[in-house]
């Protein structure tokens, strides 16, 4: 009989201690049995249960040293920095083009969606702070107020219109925010601070929004759709910037075509160049709780400082264009407006 | 002896779970003693029929435990490979054990047992574990084969592995494993006087006998 080749049989020994089916050969048999044998004995060693439970004590609570698992560690620290100043880095460089660009753009220009895009992102990324988020929407609203300016100036007309509304918007939400952040209690100096510019803003709106009002009587605007708008926008933003109360001796008396509008109240403390802070909300700002625009009977308070305290030179009237008015509108020194009331005059005859 | 590859969820031929294998690295109770249900029992064969000594053996499966359960977030491979990983950490624990052994052994104590001790240090532990075992028959043979066939039946018989593993955690082939194995079986059932086919069967010197010759003859013929 020819035997097995070695590695044949090394094969059949393999998968017969394995367990698998295999000819138990003259060759396997012996071996089949001395591995029996093996395994055997093996068998009978056996751990007593004592041993587990000690071996098991050791791990879960005894000497077995507790090893932490490999996890990643979450990024913190300089890992963070380094992401925030390279997001900050790139959208630096794609926005700050932009933001130049568009930072004098007016309402009905290319960039003036970018514009208003970027101060929502500004006003988002403040808004973890009450008195910063104040300070922003005191920004946007003195924006609205120089496009306002702006757009009178370039005689936009068809654009004046939603100007006033975008301020009279503007103004509102910052002195909601003004008074989230007092809520909220912010600083004194703060709350003192923010007071001071929402009161600039305010009475240079109320003082633009009156000359509007005042120089669309007299501009030479055709009666259509445009002067319609721009009317309109006055009246609704006059309930959120109302319009000065006349003096207590002040007698309503017909304008002329030439007498465009009042000249609006003027803060002693705010400069003709809208950069001197304002004085305390307790004696600034105007009443803005009486949405009206009828010409109230009663004397003026301390809020609003008799118009005889305005500037006589020309364009010193918070820097509502250099001419004064819309066009078509003559230029007027404070006396010959101050009694005029600023909504209710009669246009001229 | 470890796994069935398949699209289900891997699980090892002891029982365990790629899930078992997570909740052990994290220590949860049952998942650890799940793993050390499965493997104790074999390691602590393959350390007594190693060491000869209940109490040591008892010590060597614990140690080997406990490390096992410490290293087993560094652990990577899949829940097939656990059991071989567990014989290399048994092994290391056994040859550092005996180069222990051996150090003791080295050093003098006294001048009067110098001799003594260099008769001691002369005498292979492996082989003082298998003296412990005088009781047993079979592992009083495994004195004769080498210490590689032994490691080979004893990681093949006690831990239960396949040769394919057992060649894995010895850094060999598998062929190499197949042919250890053939010849320390062949060597053990010699020893244990059952018949081997490496005993190439002795034809009778021919005989000088005319009349067994011509019956030789006549029996070929």
């Amino acid at each position: 009989m020819q035997r097995p080749r070695p590695n044949r049989l090394h094969d059949e020994l393999d998968a017969l201690l394995d367990g698998r089916p295999v000819e138990l050969t003259d060759e396997l048999a012996p071996l089949a049995e001395a591995a029996d044998s093996l395994r055997a004995e093996l068998a009978t060693y056996q751990l007593a249960p004592g041993v587990a439970d000690r071996h098991m004590e050791r791990v879960l609570e005894g000497s077995g040293r507790v090893v932490q698992l490999p996890v990643r560690r979450p990024a913190g620290g300089w890992e963070v920095r380094r992401r925030v100043v390279a997001v900050a880095l790139a959208a630096a460089l794609v926005l700050a083009p932009a933001t130049i660009a568009s930072a004098a753009a007016l309402p009905g220009q290319a960039m003036y969606p970018f514009k208003l895009a970027i101060e929502q992102l500004r006003i988002a990324s403040v808004q973890w702070s009450s008195t910063r988020e104040a300070g922003e929407r005191t920004r946007v609203a003195d924006a609205r107020l120089s496009e306002l300016k702006r757009l009178v100036d370039l005689q936009m007309f068809n654009q004046i219109g939603p100007a006033v509304t975008a301020l009279a918007d503007a103004y509102r939400a910052a002195k909601d925010a003004v008074d989230d952040a007092k809520q909220d209690g912010a600083a004194g100096a703060e709350v003192a601070e923010l007071n001071g510019k929402l009161a600039s803003v305010q009475n240079q709106a109320i003082r633009t929004v009156v000359m509007v009002s005042s120089s669309i009587q007299a501009a030479k605007l055709p009666s259509g759709s445009t002067r319609n708008a721009i009317e309109a926008a006055v009246q609704d933003a006059q309930t959120v910037l109302p319009p000065p109360a006349p003096p207590a001796d002040a007698t309503p008396t017909p304008t002329t075509a030439n007498s465009p509008a009042t000249s609006p109240p003027t803060d002693p403390s705010t400069s003709p160049t809208n950069t001197a802070p304002a004085p305390p909300p307790s004696t600034a700002p105007p009443p803005t709780s009486a949405p009206t625009t009828e010409p109230p009977t009663t004397a003026p308070t301390t809020t609003a400082p008799p118009p005889t305290s305005e500037p006589t030179t020309p364009g010193s009237a918070g820097q509502v264009g250099d001419s004064g008015g819309l066009a078509g509108a003559d230029e007027r020194t404070p006396a010959e407006a101050k009694d005029v009331p600023p909504t209710t005059s009669p246009p001229a005859p | 002896m470890l796994g069935f590859g398949g699209e289900r969820e891997a699980v090892s031929k002891v029982g365990l779970s790629a899930a078992d294998l997570a909740a052990a690295r994290l220590r949860e109770p049952a998942a650890v003693t799940r793993i050390y249900t499965a493997y104790a029992p074999a390691l602590f064969r393959f350390f007594m029929a190693s060491v000869g000594d209940r109490h040591l053996a008892e010590d060597l499966t614990g140690n080997t435990f406990v490390s096992a359960i410490e290293g087993l977030p560094r652990f990577r491979g899949p829940v097939e490979a656990l059991g071989g990983w567990l014989f290399q950490i048994a092994r290391h624990d056994l040859y550092d054990h005996r180069r222990k052994q051996s150090r003791t052994r080295i050093e003098p104590l006294d001048e009067n047992l110098a001799e003594a001790t260099r008769s001691d240090a002369t005498v292979d532990p492996e082989e003082l574990a298998i003296d412990r075992l005088e009781g047993s028959r079979v592992l009083g043979a495994m004195r004769e084969l080498s210490p590689d066939q032994r490691e080979v039946l004893l990681l093949r018989m006690a831990g239960g592995m396949t040769a394919p593993e057992v060649a894995s955690v010895l850094g060999k082939t598998t062929g190499a494993v197949k042919a250890l194995q053939h010849r320390g079986l062949a060597s053990l059932a010699r020893v244990l006087g059952l018949r081997s086919p490496d005993e190439t069967p002795q034809r009778p010197y021919p005989s000088t006998d005319p009349d067994r010759l011509t019956s030789q003859e006549d029996e070929e013929g």
